[in-house]
């Protein structure tokens, strides 16, 4: 039997990422390493190097912009907010 | 600086909706949408329940010409044992006696948000709103505590006498005012990965039915549209979040039986998606001077099953009605808009979340513990075995023994189960309404030899006295078709 080819980041659709802006903002100083920026995140544009998150440099190539890692983070060390109008994920059949 | 009456901010159901709205009631309306159309940024569903048909039944009639739509009766339930088996598919729907509650009986639709959204935009347009698309909001404009406007991305000022921010879960205007910031453990991260289909087989094989699969693994819904279908799971974000999202899509996907159906229907991986999705025991406040929230703004989705288009479009009809009524008397602060808050939780919205911590408590004690819903299948399964077609096929032994040992282990499971009937079922009595309990006493009366020749209302009063817990449904001064309160539920005692 035919295993399903599952390549989730070629199933995601964007449109001029380099206009997207800063959108996420990170404050290292307030991370207390937990990690679960990284673990909610689906294309790990967070990772934890020596006890703090370090966000990857074109973070707008991979990020679903779903916000989780904002949502998740206790100390308030990630602030996102939406990326410039009519840039990044297009969604095509939610 | 230029200046409207109402300046919406978001082009999703909610936003179009409140545009079209206060376009209709004579107001100068504008809406700002982020995506180049409405409907293409993080956006989710799409099931458009039978509520629709009483709501809004010209828009139903309409939507169910747009291409992606198939009519949904019914939802077929697949449960998964935590060795990935498939022990258990039934369909679930009202009978014809609900063709008297809904002109369509159970009938919904499922549609992408690709073809509702603009549809709801187009309404608004076509009411006199204007819509610009492209344009992010990203900033209020507050004067002495209240908004006065908004600013775009460009850095352009919009005044308005009234701000509608129907701007999703992550609501900028929400923040930027600080009306709150994270949703602080109400809200979930929902990752959601689409499939495109042949439309023939999908007829065939899934028919008009919405799907879910569930399990100590698993709890993920399929909805089904046209020549396509989603998978969506997901979390409260929370501390104890587990698992990485696309670790919770491939364990779906790997159920074989849910690769059987992919393989009937050719279904082919097509958009993956994640996007955060409110779903909270109790709305935080909804209102401040100059600005209501409408929608995932402002927490609004179904506190049972977290479907939120339907709270979307009605809150913002609320908002923008509410608008109108005080732009009309001259005072849009926030003890006037506070008129909002007042107008949804005496609609449909608010009494559906008048059970928010009831709905919530249930489904996040359940779903989320793998050991208590492998005991929970196993008990399903068992009382399925009772069934009159059940019981038929069972040829273990002889079917009177079978039936006898199926209700031996049913016996055994229920004990198990006692804290949690107590702790998340028992609360929900308070929802049946005291009508309902007279028929279900009254249909006893005959069997009881020393009530049976009382009036019914005098059994009722003894009925009172003698089970506490029943008197408040029992009261002659509790409305025969509503819910308990939850004061009037706790104070009948246990």
């Amino acid at each position: 039997m035919e295993e399903m080819k599952l390549d989730f980041f070629e199933l995601v659709k964007r449109v001029d990422t380099e206009k997207m802006g800063d959108f996420i903002k990170y404050d290292r100083e307030k991370c207390n390493g937990c990690g679960l920026c990284a673990l909610v995140c689906s294309f790990n544009i967070w990772a934890v190097k020596q006890g703090k998150a370090k966000l990857a440099v074109r973070y707008q190539d991979l990020c679903v912009e779903c916000g989780g890692c904002w949502e998740v983070c206790e100390p308030e060390a990630i602030d996102f907010s939406y990326p410039a109008g009519g840039t990044g994920v297009v969604i095509e059949y939610g | 600086m230029e200046k409207w009456d109402v300046v919406v901010v978001g082009g999703g159901p909610g936003g179009s909706y409140a545009a079209k709205t206060a376009a209709e009631a004579g107001l100068r309306t504008v809406f700002f949408e982020r995506g180049r159309k409405s409907g293409e940024k993080n956006s989710s569903g799409c099931g458009l329940g039978q509520r629709w048909w009483r709501d809004f039944p010209d828009m139903m009639t309409e939507l169910q010409e747009l291409p992606s739509v198939r009519k949904i009766e019914m939802v077929v339930i697949n449960l998964i044992d935590e060795h990935d088996r498939l022990r258990y598919r039934s369909g679930t729907t009202g009978s014809d006696l609900c063709a008297n509650r809904w002109t369509h009986g159970m009938d919904g639709i499922s549609i992408y948000r690709r073809d509702l959204d603009p549809y709801l935009a187009d309404k608004a347009v076509a009411a006199g709103a204007e819509l610009r698309t492209s344009t992010l909001v990203n900033d209020v404009i507050m004067d002495n505590g209240r908004v006065t406007g908004v600013k775009t991305e460009t850095g352009e000022s919009i005044g308005a006498e009234v701000v509608i921010a129907a701007d999703g879960a992550m609501s900028t205007m929400a923040r930027k005012t600080g009306m709150r910031n994270r949703w602080g453990g109400g809200c979930t991260l929902v990752p959601q990965l689409d499939f495109g289909c042949n439309e023939a087989k999908m007829d065939d094989v899934i028919g008009n039915a919405e799907w879910v699969w569930f399990g100590p693994l698993y709890g993920t819904y399929q909805v089904n549209f046209r020549d396509g279908f989603h998978i969506g799971a997901g979390q409260w974000l929370r501390q104890d979040w587990d698992e990485k999202p696309l670790d919770m899509m491939k364990k779906v996907v790997g159920i074989p039986s849910f690769q059987a159906m992919c393989r009937a229907i050719e279904a082919k991986p097509r958009e993956y998606q994640a996007h955060m999705l409110p779903w909270l025991k109790k709305p935080p406040k909804t209102y401040m001077g100059g600005m209501m929230l409408v929608g995932d703004a402002a927490g609004f989705p179904c506190p049972l099953e977290a479907e939120g288009i339907w709270h979307a479009v009605i809150s913002g009809r609320e908002a923008a009605n509410t608008a109108a009524w005080a732009i009309s008397k001259g005072d849009t602060s926030e003890r006037a808009l506070a008129e909002y808050e007042r107008r949804w939780k005496a609609s449909d919205l608010g009494k559906e979340h008048e059970f928010g911590e009831e709905f919530v408590n249930l489904w996040n004690s359940s779903i989320f513990d793998p050991k208590l819903m492998e005991r929970q299948i196993q008990l399903l399964l068992e009382v399925s075995m009772l069934h009159p077609f059940s019981i038929v096929f069972d040829w273990g032994d002889a079917h009177m023994d079978c039936f006898n040992q199926h209700l031996d282990h049913l016996m055994e499971l229920a004990p198990e189960f006692g804290e949690f009937g107590k702790t998340y079922i028992a609360p929900l009595a308070r929802g049946i309404w005291p009508s309902n309990i007279k028929k279900i006493l009254l249909a006893a009366k005959p069997k009881i030899p020393a009530l049976r020749r009382l009036s019914d209302e005098n059994y009722f009063k003894v009925i009172a006295k003698l089970v506490k817990k029943l008197a408040p449904y029992l009261d002659p001064a509790a409305k025969q078709n509503a819910p308990l309160s939850r004061e009037a539920y706790k104070a009948g005692g246990r």
